[in-house]
């Protein structure tokens, strides 16, 4: 038996939830469905350590808790479990539609560096590594200077780190390029056939070269500076890596455009996902050009609107900058208005299927539109003195990744009886997908109206009006968690199909 | 009206009047093709060419409002609008966790620029009206030539509480201090 098939069968309560059968799709299943089941496995502890941090607020259980879970829920939900979900996916999609391979080096090694990685960030953040998940460079070295933390949770921190980053820009996108053009092709593996002509496979390509073309940077001067903290390199060596200015911006390119890939990705597999559900069986957008169109003006227009992360630093940032960043963020936009066009007329055109895995798919989709309205608002310079570091950006950061995450496990739910052989519980999952989205409209409202109230992210002092918001926080998330456990038994209570 | 728009809340507000429209829409159309009709829709090719229009027009024009309108809140114009001559300089230095302010009393209708560096890791600069409302932010990188810089004309008295907004490490949240405004 293979090696994720086994991983799969042993694994407690979640092993359920992918129960893959030894066959000659093994190829193109077996490892998207063990990373897809990992990444669960990391939702369900950071979804418990979301509603702790509205805990430790409303019981005053102290900051430590807070830096800490905070650190910990963010890097876990961003890393191991969205980014993870989405490789899974996005494997399992090339594999399927090019018939190519879904397996071999690459993949393990983006697998064991994405997890590993983690996981030794995890335990650098419970020896006292508190940083976000954004590292705020340089404060992991000044934390060290001042005591906060110690340099073996620092250079722990920094090696999982550069794990992840690893995974995440060299060993995931060089295998998506090589199944997209290179690999042989096995017919066997083939269960749709799509070219590289189609929206979904363009969205895939293009995400992989955004993730490689912005990494690169960041591990060019990541690489340095870690080598420096095993003592290989002298300081002199590094410190043009290690200059602020020169890390966040270099951070910013990286992190702005991994969201932006992620979304071009999600978007292009909507694009190739949306018209296989239709009622008329034409299995057609209602145009492959406008939603090409979209694609490529969300990519364009996002590799430079990252300035908008810097805008409050004026003067220091040129004005021409952030006017830069302020237009190109609205050209972003456009590029949402062409695909929200697209969706609604192809459903206009063609009617739709009403399947529980359409609709978890639309409801990812509102969110992501709903959350691209806050975005395009805070890249206005001036709401954005007002809006920057609040709970606003915060909610932001989470709320796109929710609805990314909540547009694949709606993929999961279509391509599920393709990797499993399998039927999900439609009873259990849509009673899930009502909760899920109305859950998640809560938190999202309740994060907005926080933001425009001035209150601060990442602050470990809720107070006044702060704790209301607080409590809303703790409501809505409990209803998510039970959502996602929803989500889990769908899975597990899924039905052989019968052929 | 204007002043409102470009505040906190009136972020929210423009937000919700972009999202409300979007909701009703896109919940009709799911729901009509979903669940009334699911047959083809004979609607002409002309339609969709001409709703496509219509709606990215839409879209460019009320984008091109709300950035225009807000021209007036950026800090160079803020900046050209004020007789630079009568503006009070305030030096601030953050490091973790204080603020060191070359002044901290001010009258109704001075007008300060608050001129900021981090001396250590990335700090930033808020200050609350004493209402509450989050009147700007600044974003303070260590090791930058040029401060961070930012004019402000105080239209009420009372105390103001100034914030770090930019995570800062174990003690972030006890980052803060206070500005008094008095009656001219
Ligand atoms: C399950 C219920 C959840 C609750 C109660 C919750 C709660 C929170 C809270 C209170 C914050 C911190 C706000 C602040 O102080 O700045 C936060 C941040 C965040 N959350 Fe969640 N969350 C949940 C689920 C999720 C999910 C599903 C994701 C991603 C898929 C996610 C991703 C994030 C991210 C990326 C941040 C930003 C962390 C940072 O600013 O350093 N959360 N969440
Ligand atoms: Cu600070």
């Amino acid at each position: 038996m293979s090696v994720a098939n086994t991983l799969i069968q042993r694994a407690p309560f979640f092993g359920r939830m992918f129960q893959i059968q030894e066959n000659e799709l093994n190829p193109v299943n077996s490892w998207p469905a063990l990373m897809a089941m990992t990444s669960f496995v990391w939702l369900s502890i950071a979804a418990i350590l979301g509603l702790s941090m509205p805990a430790i607020q409303l019981f005053d259980l102290g900051s430590h808790w807070y830096y800490q879970n905070i650190t910990l829920h963010g890097a876990a939900m961003a890393f191991p479990f969205a980014f993870q979900l989405m490789v899974a996916m996005s494997l399992h999609r090339a594999g399927a539609c090019l018939g190519k391979r879904a397996d071999g080096i690459l993949v393990a090694l983006t697998y064991i560096l994405m997890n590993v990685g983690a996981l030794l960030l995890t335990v650098a953040v419970l020896m006292g590594f508190h940083v976000t998940y954004t590292v705020m460079f340089p404060l992991p070295v000044v934390g060290v200077m001042t005591g906060q933390w110690s340099m073996s949770a620092l250079v722990l921190g920094f090696t999982g780190i550069a794990f992840v980053l690893i995974s995440m820009i060299l060993t995931y996108p060089i295998k998506i390029l090589r199944m997209s053009f290179f690999e042989k092709k096995q017919e066997e593996l083939q269960l749709a056939e799509r070219s590289m002509k189609d929206p979904g496979m363009i969205g895939m390509v293009m995400g992989v070269l955004v993730l490689l073309v912005t990494g690169i940077p960041l591990l060019s001067i990541a690489s340095p500076i870690l080598l420096y903290l095993y003592g290989i390199i002298p300081a002199e060596w590094i410190a043009w890596a290690a200059t602020p200015v020169v890390f966040e911006f270099i951070f910013y390119i990286f992190a702005h455009n991994l969201m932006e890939a992620m979304a071009i990705m999600i978007i292009g597999a909507v694009y190739a996902t949306l018209p296989l559900c239709t009622a008329d069986g034409s299995r057609r957008l209602y145009s492959d050009k406008i939603a090409n169109l979209a694609l490529w003006i969300l990519l364009v227009t996002s590799l430079t609107s990252f300035f908008h992360h810097f805008f409050t630093m004026y003067p220091a940032l040129p004005s021409t900058f952030a006017y830069h960043g302020n237009i190109m963020s609205y050209g972003t936009a456009i590029g949402g208005a062409l695909t929200i066009f697209t969706i609604l007329a192809t459903i206009w055109k063609h009617g739709l299927v009403a399947t529980p895995a359409v609709f978890l798919i639309l409801g990812g989709f509102v969110m992501y539109i709903l959350d691209g309205v806050t975005a395009i608002v805070i890249s206005n310079v001036a709401w954005n003195f007002k809006l920057h570091g609040t709970v606003w950006a915060g909610g932001h950061a989470m709320s796109v990744l929710i609805a990314i995450s909540m547009l694949w496990m709606g993929m999961l739910y279509y391509h599920y009886p393709l990797m499993t052989n399998r039927t999900i519980d439609d009873s259990t999952a849509r009673k899930c997908i009502k909760y899920f989205f109305l859950s998640f409209v809560g938190l999202f409202y309740t994060f907005l109206a926080a933001g425009a109230s001035g209150m601060p992210r990442r602050n470990a002092n809720w107070e006044g009006d702060w704790l209301i918001y607080g409590a809303l926080l703790g409501v809505f998330g409990t209803i998510l968690i039970y959502s996602f456990y929803l989500y889990f038994a769908s899975l597990r209570n899924s039905k052989a199909l019968e052929f | 009206m204007v002043d409102f728009i470009y505040t906190g809340w009136g972020a929210l507000v423009v937000t919700l009047l972009m999202q409300i429209p979007f909701l009703i829409i896109f919940f009709s159309i799911v729901n009509k093709k979903a669940f009334v009709d699911n047959t083809p829709a004979e609607t002409p090719a002309e339609k969709y060419t001409s709703t496509r229009y219509l709606w990215i027009a839409i879209v460019l024009i009320a984008f091109f409002v709300v950035n225009f309108a807000s021209v007036k809140y950026m800090p160079t114009v803020v900046e050209a609008n004020t007789k630079m001559a009568n503006v009070k300089d305030v030096d601030i230095s953050a490091t973790s966790w204080k603020f060191d302010m070359s002044e901290r009393n001010f009258q109704v209708g001075d007008t300060v620029r608050f001129i900021a560096k981090s001396e250590d890791t990335m700090h930033s600069f808020a200050l609350y009206h004493p209402d509450g409302e989050l009147l700007f932010t600044m974003m303070l990188m260590p090791g930058l030539e040029t401060a961070s810089a930012l004019v402000h004309t105080f239209d009420k008295p009372g105390i103001y509480m100034v914030r770090c907004l930019e995570y800062c490490g174990v003690n972030h949240h006890g980052m803060r201090s206070v500005i008094t405004v008095a009656e001219k």
